[in-house]
Formats: C-alpha cells, structure tokens, sequence
C-alpha cells in the first residue's frame, strides 16, 4: 500500500509538465479516474491503473481535482483524471412542464445544468434508473429526450 | 429507521476496541438524545467520547448540505481525545433518500434491514445506490417476514455493482467482522 498525503502539483504546472512528459515517454505515468463523488473525498483506498494499491489520506482544506500529482518520483508518478460525465438532455414542451421537470429533479438532488431551453441532468448511476424516474413526463410528452 | 444502526455501533465498538483503535461516536437524534445515552449506559465505551448532534427538525441537512454541526462536533471529539483513529456517526431518522456529504465522512455505510421489505434493493435509493458500503441488517428475520434473504442480497449486489454488501444479524453479531474489515482497510488503511 502506498500512502498519498497530499497534492505535490498540477500536471499542467510548467515545471512539472515537462518531468510528467519525459516519464509518460517511459509509461511510468499511473492515474487514478475518479468520478465526481469520489473526487470530493479526503480519504480513500484506491488502485492506480497500473494496479499500485493507493491510501489517499488529505487534509481536510485539500481538494482533488483532474490533473493533480500525487506522487512524483524520479521513476514514477500518479495523477488523478476525473472520469467522463454523461448528461440527459430533457426538453419540456412548455413553461409548465419546465416548472414541474425543475422541481422534481430538485426533489431527486439531481445534479443539472441549464443549457438554454433544455436541462442536463448528469447520470450518476445507471441511465435508466434516470429514464424510470422520467417515466410520467416521457410518457405523455411534457419532456422529450434530445439526443446528444 | 430502527433497522439497526445502533445495534451496529454497539457491536462495532467493542471490536475496535479490542484491536486498540482510539475510538469516538456522534449520534444524530432528531430532538432527543436517546441514541447517544444509549450508548453512553452500554459501559462499551467511555460515555465522554459519545456526542449527540441533536438534529432538530432537518435530519438530512446536517449530514448532507450543511454539516457544520457534526464537523465541529468531530473537531471537539478530536481535540479532547487526540489522537484519534476514528469517529462513528450515526445519522438520525433515516429514509432510503438520505445522503452523507463526502465533507463530513470518509466512508459511508447505509443499514437497511429485511423485515423492511425485499424490494427494497430495486427501489435504488441513493443510499443503496451511493455508500461505500450496504448492511442488510436483521438476516434473522427473514423467514418471519417473507423475504427471500438471497434474492435480495442478489438485488442489491446488482444495483451497486460491485460495491460491496453484507448482510448481517446485529443481534447476535453475525458477519460484523467483515464489517470491521472492511472499515479498517477502507478508512484505517490498515491491511
Ligand atoms: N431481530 C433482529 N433485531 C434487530 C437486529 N438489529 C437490531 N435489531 C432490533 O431493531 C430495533 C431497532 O434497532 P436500533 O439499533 O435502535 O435501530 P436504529 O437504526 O438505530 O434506529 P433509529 O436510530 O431510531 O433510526 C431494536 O429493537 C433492535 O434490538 C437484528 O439483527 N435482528
Ligand atoms: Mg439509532
């Protein structure tokens, strides 16, 4: 187990840029992806994509983020990468149905971005756990999917 | 509620202690302080190292949005008892809806139990869905209520891919240990 207290740097910092490349050249670059929720964690056990088995133990006032160096070492180094997001594209048909889709994806602690007239809702789980939920508003129209 | 997150922490406690980790207990009661002086009675722990958070009407709010409370309640615990090696909260008046913010706890363990229903697995809540780690608390019960135990162990391996799930018995300690284990190499990182 190898015990990561801290973030040394940004793998997009200049003065580690160029030391991440020449080790990337030697495949001695590890990450580990995280997704949104586990990003927020000050405390985890992890594998990188190599296999090293990680203990990720923060202070409390760091937060991880894509491109954080864990470990930078003459001969290796971890990074963090966050994983990609996927989004549900939902059209209401009108003002009413936009009002009722807002609120029911508050009442879920959906997360959501406003993309115009359309609501993004970012899947943390299965997409169709999300599609059950929408269920009624698919249904009858009051929502549409729009393919992305 | 009631499916066992005290009865938990009773069977919890005693195993940390006997493998010498510094040990500390938040309760979250709604307007009470019931589970806290539970614990405290239970002569299992030093009553001083369990605090209760009395929650008030909002339950979800001091683990999830706003969980100032418990944070400074964790930081008074930490300063008396320094060090530390870990605090157990125990949130109050639960539904399958309730969420920890990853602020507040390292690890998450949600307890259902089966006299709760069998479907309560295909319900996905975000507990079941979200924490580290799933109890299906009350094995015992099963054969009294109706629940088929394996078909929604099965469910609920499922719907967490791959997240893990154990299912115990907090009344006679049945497969606490693995609990244990899973929290001294998930949260102690040791072994
Ligand atoms: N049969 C059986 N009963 C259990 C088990 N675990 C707990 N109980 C009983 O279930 C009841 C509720 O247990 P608690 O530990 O108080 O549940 P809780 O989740 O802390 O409840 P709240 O804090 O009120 O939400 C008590 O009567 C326990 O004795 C178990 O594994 N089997
Ligand atoms: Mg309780």
């Amino acid at each position: 187990m190898l015990k990561l207290t801290g973030i040394v740097g940004m793998a997009s910092d200049v003065d580690l840029g160029g030391t991440l490349h020449d080790l990337a050249h030697e495949d001695r670059v590890e990450t580990i992806v995280l997704d949104r929720r586990d990003m927020l964690r000050k405390r985890l056990r992890t594998v990188t994509d190599k296999g090293t088995d990680c203990a990720i133990a923060l202070p409390r006032a760091t937060t991880l983020e894509d491109g954080a160096v864990l470990l930078l070492e003459a001969d290796r180094a971890i990074v963090i990468r966050a994983s990609v997001e996927t989004w549900l594209h939902l059209k209401p048909e009108d003002a009413a149905a936009a009002l009722e889709l807002g609120y029911h994806a508050g009442n879920l602690h959906w997360r959501v971005a406003f993309h115009g007239s359309l609501l993004a809702v970012a899947l943390e789980g299965p997409r169709k756990d999300y599609l059950a939920r929408l269920d009624a508003f698919l249904a009858d129209g009051r929502i549409t999917l729009v393919n992305d | 509620m009631g499916s066992g997150k005290t009865a938990l922490l009773e069977r919890l406690i005693p195993s940390f202690t006997d493998r010498g980790t510094s040990l500390a207990v938040i309760t979250n009661d709604l307007v009470t302080r019931e589970d806290a002086e539970r614990l405290q009675r239970s002569g299992l722990i030093e009553p001083r190292r369990v605090v209760a958070v009395e929650a008030g009407a909002c339950p979800h709010t001091v683990i999830r949005e706003d969980p100032t409370l418990n944070l400074d309640a964790a930081e008074r615990l930490e300063m008396r008892f320094h060090p530390l090696d870990l605090v157990l909260l125990e949130s109050g008046g639960d539904n399958l809806a309730s969420t920890f913010s990853p602020e507040l706890v390292d690890y998450w363990i949600f307890v259902i139990d089966v006299s709760g229903g069998g479907d309560i697995p295909r319900k996905r809540g975000p507990g079941v869905l979200q924490a580290d780690l799933l109890v299906i608390n009350k094995a015992d019960l099963a054969p009294h209520v109706g629940v088929d135990l394996a078909a929604m162990t099965r469910e609920a391996r499922d719907v967490r891919r791959g997240r893990p799930v154990i299912v115990t018995n907090c009344r006679t300690g049945e497969a606490v240990d693995d609990v244990v284990d899973h929290i001294v190499r998930n949260v102690l990182f040791d072994g």
